[in-house]
């Protein structure tokens, strides 16, 4: 299956164990977000890193540690207060609001709750995600089926969300989020809702589709699973950047 | 055209995926529809008939028995330059004499004259805007000639008739039904905006989790709009078509009756006037409806 992938996605070669050169897909340049609603607290403060293609690397930190306000920064639902943010050498915070789709084309979510459609089945919620950017008929029907046999649901086609485990649903999820194949992907609590053996699992499917080139990002706060893994971790703590180390751990006493 | 199809698609599947709220906004917008068409209609009806009744309005200008008749010709000619004056006729003491002959109920005082003609020659002025009435009739008394050629010298002022009282009387009535109207009309646009404004945000509120992962995976607005102006404007499509429907098929069925029970009111307003009416309500449907959803998804759209 893996190979398939590497066949139909552009496979950049990246050294996984030594830090990757060349240029960023994601710079946060001095990033600070303060929220009206709590001036004196900044949910994010002076932080600056950057993301190179072809990178998994883990997002940690406490509840209110800044985790989401970072990806929410990312997708641009929110600009920063002060400081620059970069992905793929675009300026989010002179970006023109009419340019955001295409940002958000080019970056896939998974988050915890799935965020499926109750009412399509796993092939409409997959296609759904092709069909609102305007991919002809095509298209979809032949990269639909092609990343749902990656994820491992080739038969479940025909099931509606409610009649899958929690597991295949975050897989449907995820290939909802690939399917465009996106240079970059971004998992908010992909395993929150999950037992770890299923965790286990979409684990090696984010490093399979990780293996194929494509950036993955993943905020959680699953300690065993960094641990295991070994991979680049930056953790966050009340806003502030903590720690950016590779093949690190969890590091925080739970 | 690719995405047209899209949103039209996606339209038609709103309205099964959402049978009641469909079937709420077109039932909204068919009754108000109707409402506003039954008021357009009873408008232009009243409007049609105060017209017909302040056209008869007319000023008589009583002439002496002795009057030189060069002086009433040029008299008339000056009258037919005035504002709002339509045509100018004379009526002869004989003329006046048969139109009392065929207007009374009891021709048989005209027997009893004994061949004398008490009634005054006249000058009949037709208006072409009845609103004007009173100041053609001044203009008549302050020309030089009218006092020389008066059947009342004393009093010029008495022998221009009008009905001065009643006209003005009418006047200020149709002034207040037509502005009635207007405010009615008006009144009843604003309640079918709000009324279609919310179904529509039920709409949206219903598939608020769709608009989430369109905006997730980078759909533009004008995609993620598309859909629901298209289905607002379907909906308001059918509503207005029925309410079109329903308001030719009270005119056929109740005007006549209408008028077989008002007989001396003309009620007959012609096709081209409905044709209009009917333009209009489909006209104002489809701004109602697209103006509605496009309202309501603002807030939804905020990147």
């Amino acid at each position: 299956m893996a190979s398939q992938l590497s066949q139909s996605l552009p496979v950049l070669e990246v050294d996984e164990t030594s830090a990757p050169l060349g240029t960023p897909v994601i710079t946060f340049d001095h990033v600070t977000k303060v929220y009206p609603a709590q001036p004196n607290k900044p949910a994010l403060n002076d932080v600056s890193l950057q993301i190179f293609a072809g990178e998994f690397l883990f997002l940690v930190g406490h509840s209110g540690s800044g985790k989401s306000t970072f990806i929410r920064l990312l997708t641009r639902e929110i600009k920063p207060t002060e400081g620059k943010i970069y992905v793929a050498d675009e300026d989010l915070t002179t970006m023109r609001n009419w340019r955001v789709p295409y940002l958000r084309r080019n970056i896939g979510c998974v988050f915890q709750d799935f965020k499926l459609l109750p009412n399509k089945t796993v092939f409409e919620n997959v296609a759904f995600a092709l069909e609102v950017i305007g991919k002809s008929r095509h298209v979809i029907k032949t990269q639909v089926p092609e990343v749902l046999r990656l994820v491992g649901l080739s038969e479940k086609l025909n099931s509606y969300p409610d009649q899958l485990s929690g597991g295949q649903q975050q897989r449907v999820s995820i290939a909802r989020a690939i399917v465009n194949r996106p240079p970059l992907l971004i998992c908010d609590e992909p395993t929150g809702n999950l037992d770890p053996q299923t965790s286990r699992g979409i684990m090696d499917l984010l490093e399979r589709i990780n293996r194929t080139g494509t950036t993955v990002l993943i905020a959680t706060h699953d300690r065993e699973m960094v641990d295991n893994m070994r991979r680049r971790v930056i953790a966050l703590d009340r806003g502030h950047l903590t720690r950016d180390q590779d093949r690190g751990v969890y590091g925080f006493d739970v | 055209m690719s995405s047209f199809f899209y949103f039209l698609k996606e339209s038609i599947q709103g309205f099964t995926r959402n049978l009641s709220t469909t079937l709420g906004s077109i039932v909204t917008i068919f009754l108000s529809l109707l409402i506003i068409g039954v008021f357009l209609v009873g408008g232009t009806v009243i409007n049609h008939l105060v017209s017909s009744i302040e056209n008869e309005v007319s000023i008589t200008a009583y002439v002496a028995d002795d009057a030189d008749q060069a002086q009433i010709d040029e008299l008339m000619g000056q009258i037919r330059g005035m504002e709002g004056v339509a045509s100018v006729g004379f009526t002869t003491k004989d003329q006046a004499l048969e139109n009392f002959r065929a207007s009374t109920s009891n021709p048989d005082i005209i027997d009893q004259l004994d061949g004398q003609n008490p009634l005054p020659a006249s000058i009949d002025i037709e208006l072409s805007d009845p609103q004007l009435v009173e100041s053609v009739a001044d203009q008549v008394l302050a020309t030089s000639l009218y006092p020389q050629v008066t059947d009342n010298p004393d009093d010029p002022a008495e022998a221009v008739k009008y009905g001065q009282q009643s006209v003005e009387r009418l006047f200020a009535v149709t002034n207040y039904v037509r502005y009635i109207g207007i405010a009615l009309i008006a009144l009843l646009i604003f309640i079918a905006l709000v009324f279609i404004n919310n179904t529509i945000r039920l709409a949206i509120l219903a598939r608020r989790k769709e608009i989430a992962i369109m905006r997730l995976v980078g759909a533009s607005n004008g995609f993620i709009r598309g859909p629901f102006l298209m289905e607002g404007a379907l909906h308001a499509l059918i509503g207005s078509l029925l309410a079109v429907g329903v308001l030719q098929a009270l005119r056929s069925a109740a005007i006549p009756r209408v008028q077989a029970a008002l007989p001396f009111l003309s009620l007959e307003v012609d096709g081209g006037t409905y044709a209009v009416i009917y333009l209009s309500l489909v006209g104002a449907g489809l701004v109602i409806g697209l103006v509605g959803s496009a309202f309501a998804m603002r807030r939804y759209l905020k990147v």
